[in-house]
């Protein structure tokens, strides 16, 4: 399964310049202390946190890309940032559950 | 000297709060970590020349490194937070190493120690490397890699824009406003 899959086969839509990538795993949080110490390279991170931060954070931990739920805006400098570092930001309309069941779904779990 | 070819895990997790304190009186600036929120009140208390009010408090966290093949441990209670470059300072040394190695497609990050003991003793190089380890034995290095600097290469610390990567606000259902710079 790699981005543009779920691109694709979900309707998420990308927001930053990126290369494709395979998906490993999702995991859900809005907190970058918890994203640091528990996502793992590959993982597909799901949160409604919309700051600049959450860039590097993603970056330390190679997560594949970052879904922003819940239809949230996000800032020109947090995808400004995101293109630099050729991180992947998604937006959906969905809530975090619904992405959840559809992710769940094509297969991914908590990995 | 060990022969191992470390492969590092994380140990020791503790979600907490790193606390800033700033002296009013002096304008030092110091922190610590803190297993309880401790609330922001605009309460000071004096301790000795310095008159202490708390200024922001940063959920986080703190951990070990543990190598899965020897058991060696790392201790890094003395890691406050890592900090990105925001290219503020164009002779700064970390602007300068950041733009060298993002050529390579290497990402810096700049360890910071608490305030104030770390300007005093920074953290030792060898546990940067270890960190720098760490961060790159998790990823796909095909893509990209991580470099972990000291805070002791920021031209003016006092000038510096740099973001740590902290969760500012997570406890307030309000949208945090923009950081102010900390120094």
């Amino acid at each position: 399964m790699t981005t543009q899959d779920l691109i694709e086969k979900i309707g998420l839509r990308p927001l930053s310049k990126f290369e494709h990538r395979e998906v490993d795993g999702v995991f859900i949080s809005d907190m970058l202390s918890d994203v640091m110490a528990g996502a793992k390279s590959g993982n597909l991170w799901l949160t409604i946190q919309t700051h600049k931060s959450i860039i590097p954070a993603a970056n330390l931990v190679d997560v594949s890309a970052v879904v922003i739920t819940g239809g949230k805006e996000v800032p020109e400098e947090t995808v400004d940032l995101a293109s630099k570092y050729n991180i992947a930001i998604l937006s959906t309309a969905l809530a975090t559950f619904e992405l959840v069941g559809k992710l769940y779904g094509l297969g991914l779990g908590a990995d | 000297m060990s022969e191992c070819q470390h492969r590092w895990q994380m140990t020791n997790i503790q979600f907490g709060f790193v606390v800033f304190e700033k002296c009013f009186h002096c304008n030092s600036l110091r922190t610590y970590f803190s297993l309880e929120d401790i609330p922001i009140l605009g309460d000071k208390y004096r301790e000795g020349k310095h008159f202490w009010s708390r200024v922001e408090n940063a959920q986080s966290f703190r951990f070990d490194l543990q190598c899965t093949e020897c058991n060696h441990l790392e201790e890094f209670e003395d890691l406050m937070g890592l900090l990105y470059c925001t290219g503020c300072l164009p002779d700064c040394e970390v602007e300068v190493l950041r733009k060298k190695y993002e050529a390579e497609r290497t990402w810096v990050l700049v360890a910071f120690g608490h305030l104030p003991q770390t300007t005093e003793e920074p953290i030792p190089s060898h546990k940067l490397d270890i960190l720098t380890e760490y961060f790159n034995q998790k990823r796909d290095t095909s893509r990209s890699t991580i470099k972990i600097i000291s805070f002791n290469l920021i031209e003016d610390i006092s000038r510096c824009k740099g973001d740590f990567i902290h969760d500012v606000g997570m406890l307030s259902m309000e949208p945090p406003e923009e950081r102010k710079p900390l120094f």
